[in-house]
């Protein structure tokens, strides 16, 4: 057989090195050409993870004992060696970005697992890669001082899952600043300066959310294919809102990322809600960072169940003392005293009298109060129980004005009462008291103190508003409610007209585990009527206008791009199929009853609207086999359209 | 008339008992309204008064029962005020179900004691009046703890026989863990509150239960289920009726019921219902026609029970509860306005909102109209007529301690009956979430579980002794069916324990299905009522309306069985009414004495209810060591509670043929999983469970034998 010449660029040898001319024949396999090729460099070091790109074709020479002729390679040929491993910065959901070495040469799907095995996350099926939204020109001098962590060190294990120590897995052990990125990775980041949250893109529109979901890659076909370059900066983001499996055990990293993308949304307004789900989370964040920020990472409830443990041990040695031990422990559980002058007022009684000042005391869970302190040990003039009111404050610290507004129930309606306290001390334990009456708790409850400790730093966020003394508050304290909230609220509310808004949302979450809150947060964010949706700008077979498609974790939605509203649903699992006619980039899908649609996409690639099909149609195949293998091969099946494998 | 000749029998041979339980109720009651201290003082003095009382009976014992009853009370009256009194206000089948619940909770306190090493030797077949009074406070209690939680004892299945001996060990290590258990539920005990409450049936008659602030409404529904035999379908529903302001909602099962009672106020004509409410879980049952109800009637009507399993499954077992996307236009009234002004609402897992004048329907832009913190959601009735509402198809939101009109309350107006349902049930899906759908989980599995029953329970009487208790409560789940189905099959089995006295047997031998019943159930439940009790039941005590002591109210009971009772109407007019014995109940007394009957009856139907016992005595704690009596009752008392009208109130009527055909029914209905549930009993009857001929009732055996013995002890 004939031999020719064939030339291939060696990449680490730099660009003006010419290319290496080797004489080969037809009839020679990949392999034997990269031995040859080796050989000639004569250089010693290990080339396994290099391999052979073809340029005009763009494609991968993978397989070794394929013959040159087997993959129609002629003399004209460009083909490059280069490793299939290249550093890449990754944006993580939570702004963070990160340095690593990622596969070039397989399915961005494969390398998406590679990635996430690195970072300890699980179901890697739900994430992909996206391009990220270019940044503002004008900030370029600071987008260069970024801060990049390198994890390139870290060699890329092929063990379908890291074994863990102590929660964190073997590669992130051994030096401080590894540990310090798998921190970062598994707890939430601290809250964001408001200046932050106003300078990033957010999507204006439908259609501007349309367009950044145009820019996923591809799953099926590799970096090198889709023009990424080594140390180019993608995103790393949840692409599928079907999340499989949560167990906070296990997935630190994966719910911190998630909670991190799901909070950004809410920032940046990708996903809309209601002013009062915005302050509940606000709330949430609050608490979140303010418990990351000092909780460590240890497992509370073991702590409990010792708890628990221990009161039943001492319970027992009682039990086999005298009896009368019980009463005792009940005189032991008694709860702390809560008693001052407090002035009250009526509002919807009409009588001219203002305030009117008397001795409070709290029992339980309701306030009775007596003309002096002398006299409390009679009958009370009045006893309101507070089980199930309203309470709200109201207060102006420069006009130091504190007031608790209540709302009674009673058979006949609710009542109004007024209490005005004289500081901010008594203030906060009185509406710490309060909240918890309403809620059925009595002082004696544990969480009297740490409600007592949030009042107080709500109090100082509005001191911090309108710059008056900083009477060395604890850091944490001092937090911009700004920091929580989207810049649109910015601009409707002051800095202290926000704080008591958060304050009363915060009272329903002040008492959550870290854990415990990052799934309250992550709840109520899926309940938001527009979770999950994905847009793409379409046109539909015979409409002449273009309208959106909302792609949902189990339906699709037609939605008047003009008003937003919603015209028509359409179920997965009432879908008989799905076609793509690559050519004219039109998809096509029958559902039950002959219903067939038609439409051809806009601002994204139909491969991407295919691949959201395919993908939550195979997500909601998992877990019925109990193996929990990722079935790989469907997935592909389901997304990969003229290039399925 | 039929009905009252038909259960006589059963009646009169129950009586001695009921007398005697009688007696034990009323101090009981008494206890409760906190105006008795020194219960040991009292129990004696009771004692004392039962066995006269009783053996009185006895000579009378033959037919019409209840009159003889009113002569006694003539001869009883001196010193016995109280309990006369007493006695009058409530109605034979509150006795019957209050002391079916008590000699319950001894029944498996006793079992227990017995088991336990600390050397009690409990007389099983002791009246239940004399173990409380003998037992030192401390048992008493204990048996408590023991009986609280009637609800687990039933769906978690009592320890397996394999247990039988444990090692020495083991059971020191048990009685450790045991002697915590029961510290701590005195611990809780202690401040626990506790209502009579009585309940309406379909039919128009009521059963009073005791009910503890512990207890969820599932534990009383389960309750009921015992004490009706009903068929335990998902839809059975406790419902709060508020007359005044015309509202109704059905309570759901993880509610404590207490609590709401508690906002009733004194003079309150609210009532609570025991029916079948098909929207209860409707949102499970067809789930397309709240989360598609967009799609077009067709598309709902034929979809697939895997399309809507994927709906439950998309909605309710993700991390996340979904809440219907509601939105139309309702009409309001708000503020304690007269008018009614339309408005764009939204239902949102957050509340509910609205869209402002002149703005768009985007999320920023909506204004909340409420929360679901603190306000419950109730269906209207009427509403056209009291507040002019463009429609009849009202819901209401409001604080649950709102009773009275107020500017407080929003009223809704929906164009028609199924947006309201729509609407309520998204309220419900966003207000309760998650336990919603755990609420129906253990319905549907309750209605398995039936099923499996009353194929057990059969066998389960053959079981020795000590599992008396296990197999009495078994057999109670179905004891109608089970024991109809006993009777087809009797013939090859001889039943091992000796055959259940009558009064165990409740209806079944004699042809209790009062036709009238039944056709009752079918009419409005008022009407039927209106025509027994006016013949039947003299005295309802009309007073209850007015009146704040709660026990009295009972009179509102089923009186079909009791037809033959004439006794109250006389007996109140023949006696003096007996001094008012206890302070607060004056008022009753005066109420008592006039009693036009069929004027009363007829008027205060919906009056019945009374409930809650005046708020403050409940609110005191009850002494501790009397607590044992209270304990939510379990099971077994089916055994008592034959009396016809009761099982009237199922859809399988007793006789003897329907039941068999009842059985088959539910047979299908379990799953086989479902069976695991009742792991003790399955070895003994692999065999079919129908042959196990376990005898006539071989639920009630227990109970009946227990009644038997009762009775030698008091006429030797």
């Amino acid at each position: 057989m004939a031999a020719w010449d064939l030339s291939i660029t060696v990449e680490d040898l730099g660009d003006e090195v010419p290319p290496v001319s080797l004489s080969v024949t037809s009839d020679l396999h990949v392999g034997g050409v990269i031995l040859k090729l080796v050989e000639k460099t004569q250089i010693q070091r290990d080339w396994s993870d290099h391999a052979l790109w073809w340029h005009q074709k763009q494609k991968w020479l993978l397989r070794t004992s394929w013959t040159l002729d087997k993959y129609g390679i002629h003399a004209d040929a460009r083909l490059l060696f280069l490793p299939q491993h290249k550093p890449l910065r990754l944006g993580l959901p939570n702004g963070a970005t990160l340095r690593l070495c990622a596969c070039f040469s397989n399915p961005v799907f494969q390398t998406v697992m590679g990635i996430c095995r690195l970072l300890n996350i699980r179901h890697p099926e739900e994430l992909s890669l996206l391009r990220p939204v270019e940044e503002k020109k004008k900030k370029k001098d600071k987008g260069s001082a970024e801060e990049i962590l390198d994890l390139t060190t870290v060699p890329l294990s092929s063990a379908s899952r890291p074994s863990l120590y102590n929660g964190m897995p073997a590669h992130f052990m051994g030096s401080p600043e590894m540990e310090a990125i798998y921190k970062m990775l598994s707890v939430p980041q601290p809250l964001p300066a408001p200046e932050v949250i106003t300078k990033q893109y957010r999507p204006a529109s439908v259609v501007d959310k349309a367009h950044i979901h145009g820019r996923w890659l591809d799953s099926s076909r590799c970096l090198m294919q889709q023009g990424i370059q080594d140390n180019d900066r993608l995103w790393l983001r949840f692409k599928y809102f079907a999340f499989y499996d949560i167990e906070p055990k296990y997935d630190p990293v994966r719910l911190t990322q998630l909670y991190e993308q799901a909070r950004w949304a809410i920032l940046l307004e990708d996903i809309d809600c209601t002013e009062e789900e915005m302050m509940l989370f606000a709330a949430l964040q609050y608490h979140i960072s303010k418990v990351s920020q000092s909780e460590p990472q240890t497992t509370a409830s073991s702590a409990a169940m010792d708890d628990l443990d221990l009161a039943l041990q001492s319970l027992e040695v009682k039990m086999e003392g005298e009896g009368s031990s019980a009463s005792e422990m009940l005189d032991n559980m008694s709860a702390p005293e809560l008693s001052d002058y407090l002035k009250i007022f009526r509002p919807k009684r009409l009588t001219l009298k203002g305030y009117k000042q008397y001795w409070f005391k709290f029992q339980d869970t309701g306030i009775s109060y007596f003309k002096s302190k002398e006299e409390s040990f009679g009958e009370p003039i009045q006893q309101i129980n507070l089980k199930g009111c309203e309470v709200a404050p109201e207060v102006t610290m420069a006009a130091q004005k504190f007031l608790i507004r209540l709302l009674i129930p009673a058979p006949e309606g609710m009542s109004e009462v007024y209490l005005r306290c004289e500081n901010e001390e008594q203030y906060a334990r009185w509406m710490a008291a309060c909240r918890l009456a309403s809620k059925g708790k009595s002082l004696a409850d544990s969480s009297f103190q740490s409600e007592i400790r949030g009042i107080r730093s709500f109090l100082a966020m509005q001191n911090t508003g309108s710059g008056c003394h900083g009477n060395a508050k604890a850091s944490d304290e001092s937090i911009n409610t700004q920091s929580l909230v989207s810049p649109r609220y910015h601009k409707k509310y002051k800095t202290k007209q926000l704080a008591p808004r958060i304050l009363d949302a915060y009272q329903n979450v002040g008492q959550l585990s870290l854990v415990d809150a990052v799934a309250r947060f992550l709840q109520i964010w899926q309940a938001l009527p527009d979770f999950g949706h994905s847009y793409v700008v379409v046109r539909f077979k015979g409409s002449r206008k273009d309208e959106v498609l909302g792609i949902a974790p189990n339906r699709l939605i037609r939605i008047d791009l003009g008003v937003g509203d919603v015209v028509k649903t359409w179920r997965y699992n009432n879908m008989k199929q799905w076609n793509v006619n690559w050519d004219i980039k039109q998809v096509a899908i029958e559902f039950e009853g002959n219903i067939n649609i038609a439409f051809s996409c806009v601002t994204a690639d139909c491969k991407i609207v295919h691949e959201f099909i395919g993908g939550y149609i195979f997500m909601s195949t998992r877990g019925r086999d109990s193996s929990d293998q990722l079935n790989q091969e469907l997935f592909h099946k389901l997304t990969g359209g003229n290039e399925a494998l | 008339m039929d009905t009252a000749n038909t259960s006589r029998p059963t009646m009169a041979q129950g009586w001695n008992a009921k007398m005697g339980r009688r007696s034990t109720l009323c101090a009981f009651l008494e206890l409760c309204l906190g105006e008795m201290e020194d219960i040991d003082a009292m129990f004696s003095d009771l004692l004392g008064e039962m066995d006269l009382l009783t053996q009185s009976l006895e000579q009378e014992a033959a037919p019409p029962a209840p009159l003889p009853n009113a002569n006694q009370e003539v001869n009883l009256s001196i010193g016995f005020t109280d309990l006369n009194e007493s006695l009058k206000e409530l109605e034979d089948n509150d006795l019957d179900a209050l002391m079916a619940d008590l000699v319950a909770d001894l029944n498996a306190t006793e079992e227990k004691l017995a088991a336990e090493i600390e050397g009690l030797k409990a007389p099983s077949p002791e009246p239940p009046p004399k173990d409380l009074g003998t037992r030192p406070p401390s048992s008493i209690s204990s048996m408590s703890s023991n009986v609280s939680t009637p609800t687990s004892s039933t769906s978690s299945p009592l320890p397996p026989p394999q247990c039988a001996k444990p090692s020495m060990e083991e059971i020191e290590a048990q009685v450790k863990a045991d002697k915590i258990k029961m510290a701590l539920e005195k611990l809780k005990e202690a401040k626990v509150k506790k209502l009579v409450v009585k309940v309406r049936m379909n039919d128009g008659s009521s059963k009073t239960l005791m009910v503890d602030e512990r207890q969820s409404v599932r534990e009383v529904l389960d309750n009921l289920f015992e004490k009706t035999h009903c068929d335990c379908n998902v839809d059975w529903s406790l419902c709060e009726t508020n007359p005044e302001l015309q509202l109704e909602r059905t309570f759901e099962d993880h509610e404590n019921l207490v609590e709401p009672l508690l906002a009733w106020t004194r003079d309150t004509e609210n009532q609570i219902l025991f029916q079948e409410r098909e929207e209860k879980y409707e949102v499970f049952k067809n789930p397309q026609m709240f989360y598609l109800w967009k799609k077009d009637k067709k598309t709902i009507k034929d979809m697939k029970d895997k399309d809507k399993e994927i709906l439950i499954k998309e909605n309710f077992c993700g991390t996340s509860i979904i809440v219907p996307d509601l939105e139309g236009v309702l009409h309001l009234k708000e503020d304690g306005k007269k008018s009614w002004k339309q408005r764009l609402f939204q239902l949102r897992a957050s509340g509910i909102y609205y869209v402002p004048k002149g703005k768009t329907k985007s999320s920023r832009d909506l204004v909340c109209f409420v929360q679901f913190d603190n306000i419950n959601v109730y269906y209207g009735k009427d509403f056209r007529a009291k507040y002019k509402s463009p429609t009849d198809f009202c819901f209401v939101l409001k604080h649950p301690q709102i009773q009275k009109d107020s500017e407080y309350i929003k009223y809704m107006c929906c164009d028609d009956a199924w947006t309201m349902n729509l609407w309520v049930t998204g309220i419900r899906v966003a207000k309760y979430g998650a336990s919603l759908y755990d609420n129906y989980k253990v319905a549907e599995k309750k209605v398995v579980m039936g099923s499996v029953w009353a194929k057990c329970s059969i066998p389960s009487s053959s079981s020795p002794s000590t599992q008396n208790t296990l197999s009495s409560q078994v057999a109670n789940g179905h004891s109608a069916t089970h024991q109809s189905i006993s009777k087809d099959n009797a013939l090859p089995v001889p039943p091992p324990p000796p055959p259940p006295p009558p009064p165990a047997n409740l209806g079944v031998p004699c042809p209790p299905p009062p036709p009238p019943l039944l056709a009752a159930k079918k009419s409005s439940k008022r009407a039927p009522q209106q025509r027994h009790l006016p013949t039947n039941f003299p005295p309802p005590p009309p007073a209850i309306v007015n009146l704040p002591p709660p026990p009295l109210e009972d009179t509102s009971e089923a009186p079909p069985d009791f037809l033959p009772p004439p006794p109250p109407a006389p007996g109140a007019g023949q006696l003096p009414p007996p001094p008012p014995p206890i302070k607060t109940l004056p008022p009753p007394i005066n109420t008592f004495l006039p009693p036009p009957p069929p004027p009363i009856n007829t008027i205060p139907p919906c009056i019945k209810t009374l409930l809650p016992l005046p708020p403050p005595p409940i609110n005191t704690l009850p002494p501790p060591s009397f607590k044992a009596m209270d304990l939510p009752p379990p099971p077994p008392d089916p055994g008592f509670l034959p009396p016809p009208p009761l099982t009237g109130g199922l859809p399988p009527p007793p006789p003897p043929p329907p039941a068999t055909s009842a059985n088959p029914l539910r047979v299908p209905l379990k799953p086989s999983g479902s069976l695991k549930k009742v792991p003790p009993r399955p070895p003994k009857r692999t065999t079919p469970s129908l042959h196990g001929g376990g005898g006539e009732g071989g639920g009630g055996d227990f109970m009946s034998e227990l009644m038997l013995a009762m009775q030698k002890k008091k006429h030797p």
